[in-house]
């Protein structure tokens, strides 16, 4: 491929990914090592990168840079803003992300990617490997990179989709399972989730090399099953949700509740519409002066 | 006949895109005005949309250099709504991170000047030296830019012992890049030839416009929020508000300098007198009402605004940054200045479109166009 010429293209981001792109020039990452220039008018250009979610005011000047860029006119989606709005999703003089306007080849996850992600996405791109040490690539501890969740913990209560900052995770409830999904392309790595997930499954790992020439495959994934209602047969919980709520009450906070474990078992699993019902209530009823009997005995 | 010259939005030379339009005789600027709102994102109408703990992550996007110091303010104001007395080792923790963000703020401006003043050399070195703080970020929070941080009711992650020496370590290689832009800045320094005497702002001009930060200190008024109204633990640190009287953009660039030794000096008294204890409390709810908080962002003053209805989401949140306040500061400076020398006039205030971006002031008459190219 012939020399590569970048021009940069910022629209209603937060700066973070131009300055990190900026950083890529410097010698500790050489850009330039790759044959990569920064230049400053379109017309000189053949790739195209971009940064933030685009705003109505950008829109047309987009579409003339667009136009200006020299074959083979490769666009390069830099941060989460530009593949999925990102946090500004729902602003109002927002209208991208921008391959809704002009094609965009591919796309960069991060908020912001690490130079070195930029520059291993751009070495990917062109084909070309980069000679570089492990100490380059590694990244500290408590590095918040792509999310892991992992399926043995997970109880799919969806405290994490409660805190998200960006809308990034998703609780899709399907006829059996439950999909707990992470789009990391709309996520702003602020780990927030990982914080407050109550069996500690969520975890941002150091994993940052995300280039993708599919936004929608920017995710991870976990199912959980749901629990069916004895009554209706209906799905409406999941069930690693209730052994775990069922061990904190019972085992944990009330011990004296120990006895009735397989009865308050049975009937955390009629699903909240039966519950409702006239003919259940009786065996609720039952249930609750056993259990406040006991907890009133010394 | 003057003539008028549009800068911008889209010139890459500039970091972030904005427009100016100068009215120019000859060589000569006489007036001059801007057009923003091309990186305006509706942030304040989002803040509302929702809650006080998932508005961190967005206070700390409005920009992406000052990121942390916006949410500390945010999480301050809202402290001070929800009734939460922050623990005395978090206030410490802040003072450290916030030195560390005004070192990199600083150090990343006099790159941009670097590459403004066409100092490709000094450039490459800043630059590549003020790494070293990105890298300290990574280690210590978990990012290099946009770190999150601070949270309500405190902090998020610790400094232990060794955490807290590899910090002095990297004061220490510091000292000599602070002590090289003070030679690049001393009589004979390529900076100063090229910067004294540029884009002068006299000491009552700047106050009538109403600049803050460096922009002002620059022109001889002692004012930095750290001493005149502290928050955190800076009441108990001590360091000097670094004031330069000549108001042009070499005083502007000593007051930055000299400012990097007071930000080490405040990181080395936070770090020995670290106090034990926890380094958050769980946040409370929230009292109708309303508050005002302000810090010394690396740029200058920053106010937040909020007011609360007793729900978890706030009802109006107000934000006034710091380069808002020092676009009207350029517009006074780029009168009567060379054209050539504009684009430094920009840059001296570090200008943070993402951050202004929030009016939109917009004037464009139709005239004679032509574009330059600011070298």
């Amino acid at each position: 491929m012939a020399k590569i010429s970048v021009y940069r293209f910022l629209s209603a981001g937060c700066n973070a990914c131009d300055v990190e792109i900026l950083e890529c020039l410097v010698p500790r990452y050489g850009l330039a090592n790759l044959g990569v220039e920064v230049v400053e008018e379109p017309e000189k250009a053949n790739v195209l990168i971009l940064t933030g979610a685009g705003t109505i005011k950008g829109e047309k000047a987009l579409l003339e840079v667009y136009e200006k860029i020299n074959p083979p006119k490769i666009v390069v989606a830099v941060g989460n803003c530009s593949i999925t709005k990102n946090i500004f999703d729902k602003g109002y003089p927002i209208i991208g992300p921008p391959n809704k306007l002009i094609p965009v080849n591919y796309y960069i996850p991060g908020c912001p990617p690490r130079p070195q992600a930029i520059i291993k996405a751009i070495a990917d791109i062109l084909g070309v490997k980069i000679e570089e040490k492990e100490e380059f690539w590694k990244t500290p501890e408590g590095f918040r990179g792509r999310h892991e969740i992992d399926g043995e913990k997970c109880i799919g209560c969806g405290a994490c989709a409660q805190i998200c900052t960006a809308d990034a995770i998703e609780v899709i409830d399907g006829p059996e399972k439950r999909i707990i999904r992470v789009n990391y392309g709309h996520c702003t790595f602020c780990a927030f989730c990982q914080d407050e997930c109550p069996t500690q499954a969520i975890r941002l790992t150091g994993v940052y090399h995300l280039l993708t020439s599919d936004p929608r495959a920017a995710r991870v994934e976990n199912e959980v099953n749901l629990l069916s209602c004895t009554i209706c047969g209906g799905t409406f919980f999941p069930e690693k949700q209730i052994e775990w709520a069922l061990k904190r009450v019972v085992e944990e906070k009330v011990p004296i509740y120990k006895d009735y474990h397989d009865n308050i078992y049975n009937s955390m699993r009629i699903c909240p519409n039966c519950r409702r019902k006239i003919e259940n209530i009786k065996r609720a009823k039952i249930l609750l002066t056993n259990l406040s009997e006991r907890a009133r005995r010394p | 006949m003057p003539e008028k010259v549009y800068i911008g939005p889209y010139r890459p030379q500039l970091v972030e895109p904005e427009r100016f339009e100068l009215l120019v005789e000859g060589d000569k600027i006489i007036d001059a005005k801007m057009e923003l709102g091309y990186m305006h994102r509706g942030i304040e109408k989002l803040f509302t949309t929702r809650t006080y703990m998932q508005n961190l992550a967005l206070a700390e996007r409005i920009c992406g250099i000052c990121s942390g110091i916006h949410t500390l303010c945010y999480a301050q104001t809202v402290e001070r709504l929800m009734g939460v007395e922050v623990p005395e080792r978090a206030k410490y923790l802040r003072c450290i991170y916030m030195e560390l963000e005004r070192l990199h703020s600083h150090y990343l401006w006099f790159g941009i000047l670097a590459h403004s003043l066409h100092e490709h050399e000094a450039f490459a070195k800043i630059m590549g030296e003020r790494e070293i703080i990105q890298d300290l970020f990574e280690y210590l929070t978990g990012n290099r830019i946009n770190y999150a941080i601070n949270t309500i009711g405190g902090v998020r992650r610790d400094i232990t012992p060794e955490k807290a020496e590899k910090i002095r370590g990297v004061l220490r290689t510091l000292k000599p890049l602070s002590d090289y832009i003070m030679s690049l800045l001393d009589d004979n320094g390529v900076f100063t030839k090229k910067t004294k005497g540029v884009g002068v702002l006299p000491r009552d001009k700047a106050i009538e416009v109403g600049a803050v930060g460096p922009t002002l200190r620059g022109s001889g008024v002692a004012s930095d929020i750290r001493k005149d109204d502290p928050y955190a633990a800076y009441d108990k640190l001590d360091f000097e508000v670094i004031v330069e009287k000549d108001g042009d953009v070499h005083a502007k660039a000593l007051v930055r300098a000299r400012e990097t030794y007071e930000s080490m000096k405040i990181i080395e008294q936070a770090l020995d007198n670290l106090p034990p204890g926890d380094i958050s409390v769980k946040p409370g709810e929230p009292k109708v009402g309303e508050e005002v908080g302000r810090v010394e962002a690396p740029r200058g003053e920053l106010i937040y605004y909020i007011r609360s209805n007793g729900t978890n989401i706030p009802e109006r949140v107000k934000v006034r940054t710091p380069s808002y306040a020092n676009n009207f500061a350029i517009l006074e400076m780029l009168k009567g200045e060379r054209l050539g020398n504009a684009r430094t006039v920009i840059e001296s205030i570090d200008p943070c479109f993402a951050c202004t971006d929030r009016v939109t002031v917009v004037d464009v008459r139709t005239g004679k166009r032509r574009i330059i190219a600011l070298r």
